[in-house]
């Protein structure tokens, strides 16, 4: 899967290896600033309250 | 080929999972902090502010009051409406309106005044809670008044359904007569949500702000 993104990146090693950083930044992002901020009231690790349904 | 798509898999899954738990521990916090620092300021605006508003309109929208717990260690956390999710992501302490309406010791009425905030995560504002001892003070500030509690009573462990705790008069902390409760509660053990801690403190006076805002002593 990973190698198969290499052989797709356009250009030579270092210009690869700056896209794939570029990827990584940004699937990061997409995880931090909506995947996670949705998953997480669905798990059990933040309840503070009484009764809490 | 096809086993190392799935290892490869494998790995980006444990990958994410790692992450997920930097996006708990770490950057649900500073975005808590900032959501706080920026309300804590509005708060604070509007104190100094001339109030050219009504009269002694209470503006509850960016939080009440600032609560000092020195045995926490983490200054002063800012209290809001409200226990919602929403609310306390924001790295505030709520005080309860459901399923049981905290009296706010603003009104001078007698009963309990209780909070919420996270242990962990998202400001984890009540994440020393363990280290509020019995006699131990918790400070309530509001524009124009310190509200001095001392901790008399801690309940290490209970349900989250036991909504007791935050009773008017909690008998659970052995008291019987009614007076000017506050109640912490947040969950425990620390990172998970399984059951709730709870700290109770009795008013002990209340001193009046003045105009250079000097801390009463226990916070000093």
């Amino acid at each position: 899967m990973y190698g198969w993104i290499w052989r797709h990146l356009p250009g030579n090693a270092w210009v690869k290896a700056f896209l794939s950083l570029v990827l990584v930044v940004a699937v990061v992002y997409v995880l931090f600033q909506y995947v996670f901020p949705w998953a997480e009231p669905l798990l059990p690790f933040n309840d503070v309250t009484v009764d809490n349904q | 080929m096809a086993v190392g798509v799935f290892g490869e898999l494998l790995i980006t899954a444990g990958l994410v999972l790692g992450l997920f738990v930097v996006y708990s521990l770490w950057w649900t916090n500073v975005v808590a902090d900032r959501a706080a620092d920026k309300q804590a300021d509005k708060v604070r605006d509007s104190w100094t502010e001339r109030t050219t508003g009504g009269p002694g309109a209470l503006d509850t929208k960016n939080g009440i009051g600032f609560l000092h717990v020195p045995a926490m260690k983490n200054g002063e956390v800012l209290v809001e409406k409200g226990t919602s999710t929403k609310i306390l992501n924001d790295g505030v302490a709520g005080y309860y309106t459901d399923p049981v309406k905290a009296t706010l010791p603003t009104g001078g009425k007698t009963g309990n005044f209780s909070l919420a905030a996270h242990r962990d995560g998202h400001g984890a504002k009540f994440h020393n809670i363990d280290k509020v001892k019995k006699g131990d003070p918790i400070v309530f500030e509001t524009k124009d008044e310190w509200y001095v509690y001392k901790v008399y009573a801690v309940l290490a462990e209970t349900s989250k359904y036991n909504v007791k705790v935050l009773g008017q008069i909690p008998k659970e902390s052995g008291k019987k007569k009614a007076g000017h409760y506050i109640t912490l509660t947040t969950c425990t053990p620390v990172y998970t949500s399984r059951y709730r801690y709870v700290v109770w403190g009795e008013l002990v006076r209340t001193e009046k702000v003045d105009s250079e805002r000097t801390l009463p002593k226990e916070l000093t």
